[in-house]
């Protein structure tokens, strides 16, 4: 299993940070959804905070991600890919990754702005991005929200997107990133 | 009445005499001083999840009644209004008023006063004290600093508190890994002389 990604096939490392980022996204979003209505109580700090480490350390992959995306080769798009869709598939891409990088520090610019601890999973306390601040903290929550709402939306498209690759095109695109070797379904190259 | 027995009858009277001479307005008491707020601070440092956090009590009154040659009408007499608690965090700040921390619907108000003479040490004094926070009183051993000024002096003091000793976040809050049992409590009084009484 190669490290590195081929202009077929995603390498095992992009897989494992691509996969990585889409359970540890479901599970941060999950939990927020869940905590805000906890009473208060230790149960909420606790879940507060396993909400907050997941966050960061999704920064870590979103930050390793992008270096790792700039030394890795890439799959190439499969062939007939009309250009609309390819630019379309880079634009949600580029938001993808700038929203990576938004949902967690804003929400680490909140937590400070709110005054609030943060420790990674027990182990580190991280500095504070901003004094405590009651007007900061009304911008960061709504910019957390708003943003984790847009990455929603735009990772259920990046799926549905890849699904109509596999389903309707009968394509490569997602066994790229499932790491199916050899091709299963990989049309001809045009003649 | 053997001889031992009248010896510490006769201390008990000294005693009460001491005691009595701290009332304020007894003739040989210490000088009184009163706070001057803009300059003052009691605040608490916490802490939560591994990262420390200043409360300010911005509301508090003081009797103060000091003199290094006359420690024993010396008296610190302290009320904290633990509604004005600011721990610039809002949601912290609103889970401190509720009954598992410091119950602000029932024990609204801390106290802490002095005990007995004071004892001299190189740079100022140590009391004994009652402090009582939510309805449980704990003998506390106060020394402070005491650094005279023009128009009046400064006491300055840092005691280590458990909080579990005032009832302070049982129960599931007791997990010292989430919030801090130990509390530490810094006094910093500028003080002036007091009018004389009328």
């Amino acid at each position: 299993m190669a490290l590195q990604s081929t202009p077929f096939r995603w390498g095992a490392l992009a897989r494992l940070l691509h996969w990585a980022m889409a359970l540890g996204l479901g599970y941060a979003v999950g939990l927020g959804l869940w905590m805000t209505d906890l009473p208060v109580g230790i149960q909420k700090i606790k879940t507060y905070a396993l909400h907050k480490s997941v966050g960061i350390t999704l920064l870590g992959i979103a930050v390793i991600r992008l270096l790792w995306r700039l030394l890795d080769d890439r799959p190439l798009p499969p062939p007939g890919t009309p250009r609309w869709q390819h630019r379309a598939a880079g634009l949600t891409h580029v938001l993808l990754y700038g929203l990576m990088l938004l949902l967690p520090l804003s929400g680490w610019l909140y937590n400070s702005a709110a005054g609030f601890p943060l420790r990674w999973f027990k182990l580190w306390n991280l500095p504070r991005l901003a004094e405590p601040d009651p007007a900061l903290k009304a911008l960061a929550h709504d910019l957390h929200v708003y943003a984790a709402w847009t990455l929603v939306a735009l990772v259920v498209l990046h799926a549905a997107a890849a699904l109509e690759h596999h389903v309707v095109d009968r394509d490569d695109t997602l066994n790229a990133m499932l790491g199916r070797q050899p091709p299963v379904r990989r049309k001809d190259p045009p003649p | 009445m053997t001889v031992a027995t009248r010896l510490r009858f006769a201390l008990l009277v000294s005693l009460l005499v001491q005691a009595a001479a701290g009332v304020p307005g007894a003739a040989a008491a210490a000088p009184a001083y009163e706070v001057d707020r803009a300059q003052s601070s009691l605040t608490f440092v916490g802490d939560q999840q591994g990262e420390k956090f200043i409360g300010t009590i911005r509301s508090f009154r003081a009797a103060i009644r000091y003199s290094p040659s006359d420690l024993a009408t010396s008296l610190l007499d302290v009320s904290m209004d633990l509604k004005s608690i600011d721990t610039k965090n809002s949601e912290r700040d609103a889970a401190l008023a509720t009954a598992v921390w410091f119950d602000y619907a029932h024990t609204p108000v801390a106290t802490f006063r002095s005990v007995g003479p004071l004892r001299a040490t190189k740079d100022g004094a140590v009391a004994d004290a009652d402090l009582v926070i939510k309805g449980k009183s704990k003998r506390i051993t106060f020394p402070f600093r005491w650094t005279p000024a023009a128009g009046g002096a400064a006491l300055d003091a840092k005691v280590s508190l458990d909080r579990l000793d005032f009832g302070l976040g049982a129960g599931e809050w007791a997990d010292d890994s989430i919030i801090g049992h130990r509390v530490d409590v810094i006094v910093h009084l500028a003080l002036k002389p007091a009018a004389p009484s009328p």
